[in-house]
């Protein structure tokens, strides 16, 4: 893996590395890939992906209208709010 | 004897007590709701005792990156749930397997787990990881213990879209027949220490002893199922923990001047290096350069690992394969690899990839075919 896809990856998921943890994280990526590049040895030709590994359909239930939370429980765990909305540092200049 | 004292796992979440998942993300985070399971449990009469501690978002081997701290007795890794069975505080432990953890602790601590098919307990109220293979299990001093706080568990729950029909349960089960027989995977064999070898050898003759026929077989497929599983898993622990940005629940950095800052420093600063590795591992797989030879290819293996296992399984009980590469995992070895885990996933992995149910008992796993719950437990009671 080279640094710059490495940057990418880091930008995507919102995260940060110093350099070791770079470092650490490409030798860790050398392995996996290694691991990944051994599936390549089983035919999958003409097989179907297994998404779920049950045969379940996509469930539809009834629709209930109910109000189970109110908006101060759902707030209550919140880093911060403000008069009921969840606050965030500005983002329009 | 009726139980009525057992310890859940910090991946439930619970109205009394903070849920965390081991993970300062969520430290102090009370839920507004509770786990399906425990409201069944609590219902039937069970008291929750307390919880334990997990490793971050349960994907460890046994909860070495929990925030809180991990486990060691004597510079040996424990699972903190298995502890406080063993030890008594609790008769029977409820926890979830995401990446193979309970079945590893179970295994190390000579207790019996059982991970039922996937599907057969609700996975509401339970903290989302790995959705397509993890499971609510239980682990106990014995068996029957397992049977009988399953039996309370499982059912169909119209809050979890992959809990199955009760109608769908009711025919697998009766499709499940004892052929009185077990397979070991000589495949799954290679990487487990002479000590675990040891086991496999003393469980096989266990069950020949009780008239078991017990056979070995080849099938070196089921060998690649910890590849393609360290791809779903990371995949899908990627997309889950996405949710977590510190807006408008978990952590918030002190450290910001704009959103960005917000959610990079509160992910950076609250997330662990083992999550971290996976995050980016699972989002790697998932993009464009790599969605259709890695990701892709990883539920097409699935399918053939899990076409192979129900094959072999049409002429026998269960597939007895070790739990771990060691009986115990010593300090300078976990501290010395924090990317451990990924390895051992080795032996976890086909239960978890395939949803086949499977049991640990006398330290080693028997994965059995869909609904095969009670077989494998009859044969847990004979090792």
């Amino acid at each position: 893996m080279e640094r710059d896809v490495l940057r990418r990856l880091c930008l995507l998921n919102q995260l940060s590395l110093t350099d070791t943890q770079k470092d650490e994280i490409i030798g860790f990526f050398a392995d996996r890939d290694a691991d990944t590049a051994t599936l390549d040895a089983i035919d999958t030709e003409n097989v179907e992906r297994m998404v779920h590994v049950m045969p379940v359909l996509t469930v539809v239930r009834e629709d209930v209208v109910n109000q189970p939370f109110s908006r101060e429980d759902l707030q209550a765990g919140a880093p911060e709010t403000d008069e009921g909305y969840w606050c965030v540092p500005r983002v329009l200049d | 004897m009726r139980m009525n004292k057992i310890v859940v796992d910090d991946m439930f979440l619970t109205t009394d007590m903070p849920t965390t998942a081991g993970s300062k993300m969520l430290e102090g985070y009370n839920s507004l709701f509770e786990a399906e399971v425990l409201t069944r449990l609590k219902a039937a009469g069970y008291t929750v005792a307390g919880k334990a501690k997990v490793g971050e978002f349960g994907a460890d081997l046994l909860g070495e990156t929990c925030y809180f701290g991990a486990e060691y007795e004597n510079e040996v890794l424990q699972y903190p749930a298995a502890v406080a069975v063993k030890n008594g505080e609790a008769e029977a432990a409820v926890v979830f397997d995401v990446n193979g953890a309970p079945r590893r602790g179970a295994a190390q601590s000579g207790l019996v787990a059982l991970k039922p098919t996937y599907g057969r307990v609700s996975r509401y109220g339970t903290i989302p990881v790995v959705c397509s293979g993890e499971t609510v299990s239980v682990i106990a001093n014995r068996g029957a213990d397992c049977r009988e706080v399953f039996a309370v568990m499982a059912g169909h729950d119209h809050k979890d879209g992959t809990a199955l029909p009760d109608s769908m349960t009711e025919q697998g089960k009766a499709s499940v027949t004892k052929k009185n027989k077990v397979a070991v995977l000589s495949s799954m064999l290679k990487g487990a220490n002479e000590e675990v070898q040891a086991k496999i050898a003393s469980v096989s003759e266990q069950l020949a002893k009780n008239g078991i026929e017990v056979v070995t077989v080849d099938a070196d497929i089921i060998a690649y199922a910890g590849a393609a599983w360290n791809i779903l898993m990371c995949a899908e622990l990627c997309n889950n923990v996405s949710r977590y940005d510190g807006v408008k629940y978990g952590y918030r950095t002190q450290n910001y001047t704009n959103i960005d800052e917000l959610y990079t420093n509160s992910r950076t600063e609250a997330f662990g290096d083992f999550l971290k590795s996976a995050i980016l591992f699972g989002s790697e797989t998932l993009s464009t350069e790599n969605y259709q030879k890695v990701y892709d290819k990883a539920l097409r293996v699935r399918r053939v690992i899990r076409d192979n296992m129900v094959a072999l399984l049409a002429d026998c009980d269960a597939l007895l394969m070790p739990a771990v590469s060691a009986m115990s995992y010593d300090k300078a070895m976990v501290e010395g690899d924090k990317y451990l885990p990924y390895k051992e996933n080795f032996f976890t992995a086909p239960a978890s990839i395939t949803g086949l149910p499977v049991v640990v008992a006398g330290g080693v796993q028997l994965v059995g075919n869909a609904f095969s719950e009670d077989v494998l437990l009859d044969l847990a009671e004979l090792v």
